[in-house]
């Protein structure tokens, strides 16, 4: 009866979703408003394209179109031969990728027009008082501080191959948010750092684009990568993306970036602009976005501690009826736990594809150990002699564990699952990097567009859900703890 | 009743049973049987193996060497369960589950064999009127009962099934001096009131003889004496059982 209440909270609506033609893009605008570009493009053509934005980094976009799902996202020519393709030249051009991706089953577009190529920048006062105006000119000053996006800091074409080209000894170095990074270099918070030549933001915060005098970065074409079968299944589709081909040229893409990052323009509007047709569509009001964003967040932990709750407990029940068993469920959940949230997410990708299902998975994952581990010290906790009793009695185990036992652990485990709960909150909103949505896809938009009110519109509630998470359980405590153990506790 | 010249059927032995906890010897060759409806004290210094005696007869543990007979049968471990429903066994601090009032404690075990709530009802009055426990007490938790109420309700809980035999556990162990006499006095009144086979472990002679005729003597896991208060006392075994009987102190005489 009273146990039911857990499985209740197990049964959210589940929702489905079918997409036609899955568009993925970038966490970071230029991705996103090409990827708005092609779907307004394509319903134009009266091709029905749905956009799920802002996917993280490269790998989970690359991840999730070769696993099929999503069917097209925007790439840069540059990243494909370094960091997808690997055994690439720099300089390999398209039809030599074409190529290498075919047996991929993945399809690459020709040149969206433009090229968005890493550089280099410094503050333009910074850099004309140490004299600074190619990149060569950084190694007289190894004291400089460097902030690198965390993508430039690890990609073969980045920080390493910069470093070497050109003889830099920075030690000084650490890896930012893109989007954060122009606020750290205005502020003088570090010396440098990476750019991409369309960034609205490199007039707007004076930024000098130091020459890369040893030609080291390739150029970056914009392209669509795509899954190939979509030539067969979707051939109106294809033919929208492919009239986009040449069509947007270095000033348009940053008078676009332009427009939403500092005119705080929709990327929706600003792409129904370029193409000059409706943007279609309507604004949810906030209260709608809000709802819509709880219910996702809500599912993802509700069913995540769910089903966690469902397998730990039984697993604490064995850790603690056999030593051995317990020192390996826990060790192992224990390991899962010291996963990076980030990784773990990545990691469902191959297994389970991007959106709610990854995201359910891997925090449940998460949750396994604080129930585990709570079940176990509850039961290992009940002294000895009321063990003894109840064998004593002449109960078989079954009925000892279900009478005795578990109700004497109850608050144990409750806490347990508690922990799981609130660590589930705060850990839920990375989930919008995988495409799962909930508070995390405010938070992810608001970063991008160094917007603090879209920031808070994801971090208030995701607050406010973990403190409504902490009462509950502490209700559901008073509620369910014994009233025997309650006397006990109090003597 | 009984026939005059049979003897009483056996209703526990051991035979030949040792049993050791790590390094330490509990029990080393033991042989002692117990007769049906007889009260039996087993005493001797803390750790001499005396607990362990009662733990082997309700298959709690089991024997390195040996064997634990009941009824007439050596005790399998696909037999525990039945046997300990027809013997009822009481530990030092009760132990009873603290997240259940005293008639839910009384009620787990009957609950489980199937008995309806009245018949549970019935037998919890039954009992609290045999033990002197007054009838509002059922509806407490074991955190609000003294301790003499706790050991009352832990014997109750034992006697639900109307079990063939009570194993007693240093049952007065914990109580203060009055509550402790109080209760030795009920508890002679209710063993010779019931007529059970009665094993019941203490380190107090006086409270052992005040139970029990039979008393058997402990020391490093070997049984020294058994036998009767007078035997121990005119005739010991050797000289600890002397320096065991001296060892309860009377009081000083108020004159001297």
């Amino acid at each position: 009866m009273k146990r039911a209440l857990l499985t209740v909270l197990a049964m959210l609506p589940v929702l489905a979703w079918a997409a036609p033609v899955r568009i993925g893009s970038k966490q970071f605008t230029e991705s996103v408003i090409l990827g708005e570009l092609v779907r307004l493009n394509a319903q134009q053509a009266g091709v029905d394209a749905r956009h799920q934005r802002e996917l993280g980094g490269t790998s989970i976009l690359w991840s999730a179109l070769q696993h099929g799902d999503i069917d097209a996202y925007p790439e840069y020519t540059g990243t494909i031969s370094h960091e997808l393709l690997k055994d690439m030249p720099a300089d390999a051009d398209l039809p030599a990728l074409r190529e290498k991706l075919k047996p991929l089953g993945i399809g690459i577009t020709d040149s969206l027009g433009f090229s968005d190529t890493y550089a280099i920048g410094m503050q333009e006062q910074r850099a004309a008082k140490l004299g600074i105006t190619r990149i060569s000119d950084l190694a007289r000053h190894p004291e400089l501080r460097f902030g690198f996006s965390n993508e430039f800091m690890d990609r073969a074409d980045g920080w390493p191959g910069v470093r070497q080209r050109y003889g830099l000894a920075q030690t000084q170095v650490r890896g930012l948010d893109h989007t954060l990074s122009y606020r750290a270099v205005a502020s003088g918070a570090v010396d440098a750092i990476d750019l991409y030549s369309t960034d609205a933001e490199i007039p707007y915060y004076h930024l000098r684009t130091l020459d890369d005098d040893r030609h080291y970065f390739p150029r970056y074409e914009a392209v669509f990568l795509y899954r190939l079968e979509l030539e067969r299944s979707a051939p109106a589709f294809m033919a929208s993306l492919r009239k986009l081909s040449g069509r947007i040229d270095e000033a348009a893409m940053q008078r676009m970036n332009a427009e939403v990052k500092l005119d705080g323009m929709k990327e929706t509007d600003v792409a129904a602009r370029f193409l000059s047709v409706a943007p279609g569509g309507h604004d949810d009001g906030f209260w709608q976005r809000l709802w819509q964003r709880s219910a996702e967040h809500v599912k993802l932990v509700a069913l995540s501690l769910g089903l966690a709750v469902v397998l730990a407990i039984p697993l604490g029940i064995l850790s603690a009826r056999w030593k051995r068993t317990g020192h390996l469920v826990i060790g192992l959940t224990g390991i899962l736990q010291t996963v990076p949230s980030l990784a773990m997410f990545v990691f469902m990708i191959p297994l389970l594809g991007i959106g709610t299902w990854p995201a359910i998975a891997a925090l449940f994952l998460y949750s396994l150990l604080p129930i585990v581990r709570n079940t176990h010290a509850g039961l290992v906790g009940i002294p000895l002699e009321l063990r003894e009793s109840a064998a004593a009695l002449g109960l078989p185990g079954s009925v000892r564990l279900r009478r005795v036992e578990l109700p004497m652990a109850t608050r144990s485990i409750l806490a347990g699952i508690k922990t799981a709960a609130v660590i589930n909150v705060g850990t839920a909103t990375l989930a919008a990097l995988i495409g799962a949505g909930g508070y995390g896809q405010p938070i992810l938009t608001g970063i991008r567009l160094d917007n603090i009110g879209l920031i808070l519109e994801g971090a208030v509630p995701a607050a406010v859900l973990a403190l409504l998470v902490q009462g509950l359980f502490e209700g559901i405590e008073r509620w369910l703890t014994p009233r025997g153990l309650r006397l006990e506790a109090r003597q | 009743m009984f026939g005059a010249d049979t003897a009483p059927p056996i209703a526990f032995a051991l035979e030949r049973v040792c049993k050791r906890y790590g390094a330490v010897i509990a029990l080393d060759e033991v042989s002692l049987s117990f007769a049906a409806g007889s009260t039996t004290a087993l005493i001797g210094s803390s750790g001499a193996g005396k607990s362990t005696v009662l733990r082997l007869l309700l298959g709690l543990d089991w024997p390195d060497q040996g064997v634990v007979w009941t009824d007439g049968a050596i005790l399998q471990r696909a037999d525990v369960l039945e046997l300990r429903r027809r013997v009822g066994y009481v530990i030092q601090e009760g132990g009873l589950f603290p997240h259940l009032t005293v008639l839910e404690n009384l009620a787990l075990l009957p609950r489980h064999m199937g008995w309806k709530t009245a018949q549970v009802h019935a037998r919890a009055s039954e009992l609290a009127e045999l033990t002197h426990l007054s009838r509002d007490v059922l509806q407490r938790y074991p955190a609000e009962l003294s301790g003499g109420q706790r050991q009352r309700v832990a014997l109750m809980r034992a006697l639900m099934l109307d079990p063939d035999a009570l194993l007693l556990d240093e049952p007065l162990g914990a109580l203060d001096p009055l509550v402790r006499h109080e209760l030795q006095d009920e508890l002679k009144r209710i063993f010779d009131q019931l007529g059970k086979t009665v094993i019941v472990v203490t380190h107090d002679l006086a409270e052992a003889a005040w139970f029990a005729e039979r008393l058997v003597l402990f020391r490093d896991g070997k049984v020294l004496q058994d036998g009767r208060l007078l035997d121990l006392c005119d005739r010991p075994a050797d000289e600890f059982v002397t320096r065991f009987v001296r060892a309860q102190r009377s009081l000083p005489e108020a004159s001297a």
